[in-house]
């Protein structure tokens, strides 16, 4: 062939493919390794062919419809693909939505395992109210109906007679970006209870100390370096869409870091894998910002710009000459103790090692991407200084909202205003928010046993909401102990799509949607970019396809099972039947005033009027945006985002403005009303204006939201509320520091994860649950033979403060010498035969006095029931509930509950029996009065009389005069 | 040219209800189907390059870690099987995409650089043979193969290929030679392409037993032909030595537009002269 007929035919080709990419469909089609596409063109969603593979070898064709989702198993939020069976209408199964930003169409395992839950032989399909005593096991069915005019009318009361404490949601992952908030705020009730402080906090509160914003964005795949302090590519909320970017980093050439006690996951990927003494990262972290400081690699325009340098120079050094010059001085002498030497002796690795490490960071420039969520944050008293030494490292090298740095979350994030939004609470809730945590990131939750007794308070309405802390928090005993007594809580509400332990001591058992059978928004910090995606009732949406109206989701879902945002609803207008209490306005739709708001209406406002590019997007294919996002299930709102806190304040935004000595810009005005209410912090001035910028080399620029407006080297917020000694990045002794430990004790690392589980959330997966299913204890060989020659498989008895549990032991050289490990997910059990069959244990419970002792009566059976494979159950063992074990140890500054447990390992005694567990409350709540005495209460250290700086972040934020600790309205 | 090759790679996977309307564009009338593709693709000629260009004749190793390499040396990360030839013909596209949209010239040619490094690496050293093996046993890829060799004829008149020996086949070992080496090895070099010179098939090997009145084994090529010279030596030696001729006239009758060619007929004259000796 000629050139010239090459040249034609290739313009022939060239020309197809424009024709048909120009209809939106896909000329080249998936699965195709031209370009990394295995997935069915979008254009042929609404059928498409695949053979059936339980007829092979006969070639049997089956059509389905593909309708995206969104995963709700952790908090990824991943792009899912429900392949509709257009015979049956019933979903087949679950692949990626290669349509979604954040996870490209590839997920972890438990995206696919969705499938397991939908069709869960015990899943609760309709709702159930108990029989006999709380937690006696015996259930009856109840109706719809029936549940919520009982929980409408106490609810109602509650609030009537001005007892709106007393209501209160309790929430895991949620899994949705705020619309319980609202409906709570639409209560008027400060109510909301999250899961943050046994999860999170204490990462978060090192981050909001720097940038007002409580989480990271790092951008791994451009990064030069990666430091990570945890176990990023098998465990945490950026399991998938952070793992498949660690790896395009790596691809990529970057080096990666990985500071960890195990050899997890991601340790295995390591260029570096430091495992250091539990407790001791944050000494790491310091040596190696000593490092960059004394060798001067620091990005010394940036720090002069961004560091809020002058504050520290004025509250802390009032002697010095107020100039950078004096303050990198300063600097460097006040980090020059963290030597490498120094962090030998802290971590136990080697201070060459150290150096290697210090000098790759210091390579990095400004592509440094660093994270740590849980792990030595989520362990240890400090811990929340881990997560502050690590930014530490970004801000010294200007690896901040650069590309290949770490971003803000805020600014990767994307929430649509919605259809209303009701004003804040007007109480304050000390049963969530108590004064001796003031500065803790997010509610007490862990402590709320203890708060209740010790307050002599009650609650009226108890929502558990897809959320388990009876097995997930620590010290579970005293959660069944409140749980069990109807004086405390008046009536529970498990909202769960499964049997949990929690809902065991219930009222009612409400059952909710898995991934495909509920409405959500959600958006997440994957890279720098913004999106969201849309969870939907995939039935709902197919059979819409086909042409139905569906008005209520449980028309669709299996069984009674219903959707939160529909239930909310209707439970709102059957609070407020009349309107008089103010609530039911906004419940009701904008369309048919005086008529219910339905999730049509509520989804189509948000993604007509809230999301930017959406509705021309959709128009350019003939859809409007609900449909679009029907379709779809994501939308990207924007890419490369970049660094908002160097944009230049406009003029609109500054007029009316005023500075102040430290450059901050201050405004009366109020804040404009853009499309995304992602939470932001809200520094004021002490006249209640809006801090909205600061002046930085004589331009207004919008900066970061702390009361600097810079990033805070130095916390005043730490400074004033009485831990002045904190103020800047610094190292914590943890409470397991080797300086604590008794002789014959170690530091047990109970928080880490397995990749195919996630809390207790994905336990009815039979797939998840055939591949993970124990936690034996890590132990290093030295260690085992220091202990007696111990072998993978013997019974072991690990001793906590208040109590014991058993279990078997794997010998690993994958943990560091001193320290045993065991894996979250767990030790799940049952009291009876009602429950979570695949994956739990039947136990004897007993309490002799102050003493609970539980002991296991079977393991996992096969059994017959509407799936097959039960059947084929061939594990018994589900590991053992080591929780029930750790008293509380509630960190006096974060409010994070500091997992690491220091305990004696030991053969099992005479008697013990795999699985057993003993626990004596009494030395438990010893315990949690030891670390209370760590606290410096809001009435003795609040430097203007209020409950907590208003600047912080606060699901619900009571209204600025609700914070004076003077307040005379209720409070608890 | 790019889309060209495209449209060839999405041909090389299997057959979905838009390979008509690719083939279409290409001036193919028919596009192969399911069965023809499986029979091919899936049990016959596998698509990859490590097959035909590594020393074991077998799938992955070094040959595909090289070529994993070069994705990797131009910035990009290698999909899971980079050998395929889908794959390979993709990103050829892809690097003549890149050089077309190079306004600066310093990165244009710097991309030019790359693709005819990856044109006289990993597509020229073991395309040629490979096209002459599919028009002998699949006709339904007939129209996509002489395509294929034409655009790769094409590509390489228009560029300034490399005149080197490919990479691949500096440190090839010889054919081993079944009096020192054993039965084994040498059977397994017959097979490994790229040491012998020639490609058999399991359809070469079921001919054989036809035209030798020998049995067939089941199972891999190297038990079937393990088997065949087991029952006769000398006739099935002289068999092999008549596919050596045949590849030999094969080689030789093959567009000269490539270093490679050489390679491939100097280790089918060896493997000929081998199976002299010992047959």
């Amino acid at each position: 062939m000629s050139d010239s007929n090459f040249i034609r035919l290739n313009e022939r080709v060239s020309a197809a493919k424009r024709d048909v990419e120009a209809r939106g469909e896909t000329f080249y089609p998936g699965a195709s390794r031209i370009h990394l596409a295995a997935f069915p063109p979008k254009e042929r969603w609404d059928d498409w062919v695949e053979l059936e593979s339980r007829t092979w070898p006969q070639r049997s064709e089956r059509r389905y419809m593909l309708v995206p989702t969104t995963c709700f198993n952790c908090e990824s939020a991943c792009g899912l693909l429900a392949y509709v069976d257009r015979d049956t209408m019933g979903v087949r199964k679950f692949e990626g939505n290669p349509e979604h930003p954040g996870s490209r169409g590839r997920n972890c395992a438990k995206g696919p395992a969705t499938i397991n839950q939908v069709t869960d032989p015990d899943r609760i399909l309709s709702p159930l109210k108990r029989a006999g005593a709380r937690g006696e096991g015996k259930w009856i069915a109840a109706t719809w109906d029936e549940a919520l005019d009982d929980i409408a009318a106490r609810i109602r009361r509650a609030i009537v007679e001005e007892r709106e404490n007393e209501i209160m949601y309790h929430v895991g992952r949620p899994g949705e970006d705020g619309v319980t908030e609202r409906v709570l705020a639409a209560w008027g009730v400060d109510g909301h209870n999250s899961h943050t402080n046994i999860c999170s906090s204490g990462g978060r509160f090192g981050y909001a100390a720097w940038m007002g914003y409580d989480r990271p964005s790092p951008d791994h795949a451009n990064s030069r370096v990666m430091l990570l302090v945890s176990s990023h590519l098998e465990a945490g909320h950026y399991f998938n869409p952070h793992a498949q970017r660690v790896i395009e980093g790596k691809n990529g050439g970057s080096k990666l870091i990985v500071i960890d006690v195990r050899l997890s996951n991601t340790a295995t990927h390591a260029d570096y894998w430091l495992p250091p003494i539990p407790g001791s990262e944050a000494a790491v972290l310091l040596a190696i910002a000593q490092h960059i400081i004394s060798t001067q690699r620091y990005d010394r325009e940036f720090i002069r710009r961004w560091w809020n340098w002058e504050e520290y120079l004025i509250e802390e050094r009032p002697e010095e000459q107020p100039a950078f010059e004096t303050f990198e001085r300063l600097l460097s002498r006040m980090y020059e103790r963290y030597t490498f030497e120094f962090a030998e002796r802290e971590s136990g690795i080697p201070a060459a090692t150290l150096r290697a490490v210090a000098e790759v960071v210091a390579s990095a420039g400004t592509r440094l991407s660093t994270h740590t969520w849980r792990s030595a944050a989520a362990g240890n008293l400090g811990g929340w200084q881990v997560s502050r030494c690590l930014f530490l490292l970004n801000a010294l090298l200007g690896a901040v909202a650069t590309e290949g740095g770490v971003y803000p979350n805020a600014w990767n994030k994307f929430v649509p205003r919605p259809i209303y939004e009701p004003p804040h609470p007007k109480h304050w809730n000390e049963l969530t928010w108590p004064q001796e945590y003031p500065l803790a990131l997010n509610e007490m939750s862990f402590l709320l046993p203890y708060l209740i007794e010790d307050g002599k308070r009650r609650l009226e309405v108890y929502f558990s909401r897809v959320y388990n802390p009876v097995w997930t928090n620590p010290n579970g005993f005293a959660w069944i102990d409140m749980l069990t007594d109807e004086a405390k809580v008046g009536l529970h509400v498990a909202l769960t799509p499964t049997w949990s332990e929690t809902a065991f001591f219930a009222d009612y058992i409400l059952p909710m949607g898995h991934a495909s059978e509920r409405h959500d928004t959600h958006s997440y910090e994957t890279h720098d970019a913004q999106w969201i995606g849309f969870r939907q009732p995939v039935l709902r949406a197919a059979r819409e396809r086909l042409g139905e109206t569906i008005h209520d989701t449980r028309e669709v879902n299996p069984g009674e099972v219903w959707e939160e945002n529909e239930f909310w609803m209707e439970l709102s207008w059957r609070i407020d039947p009349d309107g008089a209490l103010g609530i039911r306005k906004y419940f009701e739709s904008k369309k048919r005033p005086g008529t219910k708001l339905g999730a049509d209406e509520y989804y189509a406002h948000i993604f007509e009027h809230s999301v930017p590019g959406l509705p021309e997007r959709a128009a350019a294919e003939g859809l409007q945006p609900l449909e679009y996002m029907r379709r779809y299930g994501a939308f990207e709102i924007g890419r490369k985002i970049g660094a908002v806190h160097d944009e230049p304040l406009s003029n609109d935004e500054l007029a009316g403005s005023e500075v102040d000595a430290l450059q901050r810009v201050f405004s009366d005005a109020p804040a404009p009303r853009g499309p995304n209410v992602v939470p932001q912090p809200s520094p004021r001035d002490p006249e209640g204006r809006r801090s909205v910028g600061v002046v930085v080399d004589g331009t207004a620029l919008r900066g970061f939201p702390t009361p600097s407006r810079k990033l805070e080297f130095y916390s005043s917020t730490l400074a004033r509320w009485g831990w002045r000694e904190y103020a800047v990045p610094a190292y914590i002794e943890s409470h397991v520091h080797p300086s604590r430990l008794g002789e014959d004790r170690m530091v047990l690392i109970s928080t880490f994860r397995l990749p195919t589980q996630i809390h207790t959330r994905s336990a009815n997966a039979k797939w998840l649950d055939e591949i993970a299913h124990t936690n034996p204890l890590w132990i290093h060989p030295d260690d085992a033979m220091r202990l007696g020659n111990i072998a993978t498989g013997d019974l072991l008895r690990v001793t906590t403060e208040s109590g014991y549990f058993v279990l078997r032991a794997w010998v690993t050289e994958g943990i560091r010498p001193g320290c045993v490990a065991c894996s979250h997910h767990m030790g799940r059990w049952r009291l009876g035969e009602t429950g979570q069959r695949q994956f739990s244990a039947v136990v004897r419970l007993d309490r002799q006095g102050e003493v609970w002792n539980m002991e296991r009566t079977a393991g996992v059976t096969p059994f017959a029931s509407a799936d097959s494979d039960t059947k084929r159950i061939w594990w018994t063992d589900v590991g053992v509930h080591q929780n029930l074990t750790f008293p509380v140890h509630p960190d006096p500054i974060s409010g994070m509950h500091c997992w690491h447990q220091a305990v004696t390992v030991t053969r099992a005694r005479e008697g013990d029996a795999y699985g057993d567990i003993s626990v004596d409350a009494e030395k438990a709540r010893a315990v949690y009065r030891q670390w209370q005495q760590l606290t410096r209460p809001a009435r003795e250290h609040s430097p203007d009389g209020t409950r907590r700086p208003y600047w912080m972040l606060r699901p619900l934020k009571p209204l600025p005069a609700v914070f004076q600790l003077s307040d005379p309205t209720p409070h608890g | 040219m790019g889309e060209v090759f495209r449209a060839l790679a999405v041909l090389a996977e299997p057959p979905t209800v838009e390979s008509s309307s690719i083939a279409h564009a290409l001036a193919i009338d028919r596009a192969p189907d399911a069965r023809a593709y499986t029979e091919l693709f899936m049990l016959t000629l596998y698509p990859y390059a490590s097959v035909y260009l590594g020393a074991d004749g077998m799938l992955g190793g070094e040959p595909r870690d090289k070529i994993a390499g070069f994705w990797r040396a131009i910035g990009a990360v290698p999909p899971q099987e980079p050998d395929h030839l889908a794959a390979l013909l993709g990103a050829y596209a892809s690097l003549e995409d890149r050089e077309a949209e190079a306004s600066d010239p310093v990165r244009r040619e710097s991309w030019s650089h790359a693709r005819r490094t990856f044109l006289h690496e990993h597509l020229l050293s073991w395309l040629p043979p490979y096209l002459i093996k599919i028009s002998e046993i699949a006709p339904a890829y007939g129209a996509w193969t002489t395509l294929l060799r034409d655009a790769l004829a094409n590509a390489a008149g228009c560029s300034h290929v490399p005149e080197n020996v490919p990479s691949h086949f500096r440190d090839l070992p010889a054919l081993a030679d079944p009096r020192k080496d054993g039965v084994a090895a040498f059977i397994a070099s017959l097979l490994a392409p790229a040491c012998s010179g020639i490609i058999l098939t399991r359809p070469d090997l079921r001919r054989a037993s036809h035209e030798l009145g020998l049995g067939l084994r089941q199972g891999e090529r190297r038990f079937a032909l393990e088997a065949m010279l087991a029952q006769d030596p000398p006739r099935v030696l002289a068999w092999l030595h008549g596919e050596t001729q045949r590849w030999l006239t094969l080689h030789r009758a093959s567009l000269p537009i490539h270093t490679a060619r050489e390679h491939w007929i100097e280790r089918t004259r060896q493997t000929a002269a081998l199976l002299n000796e010992v047959g």
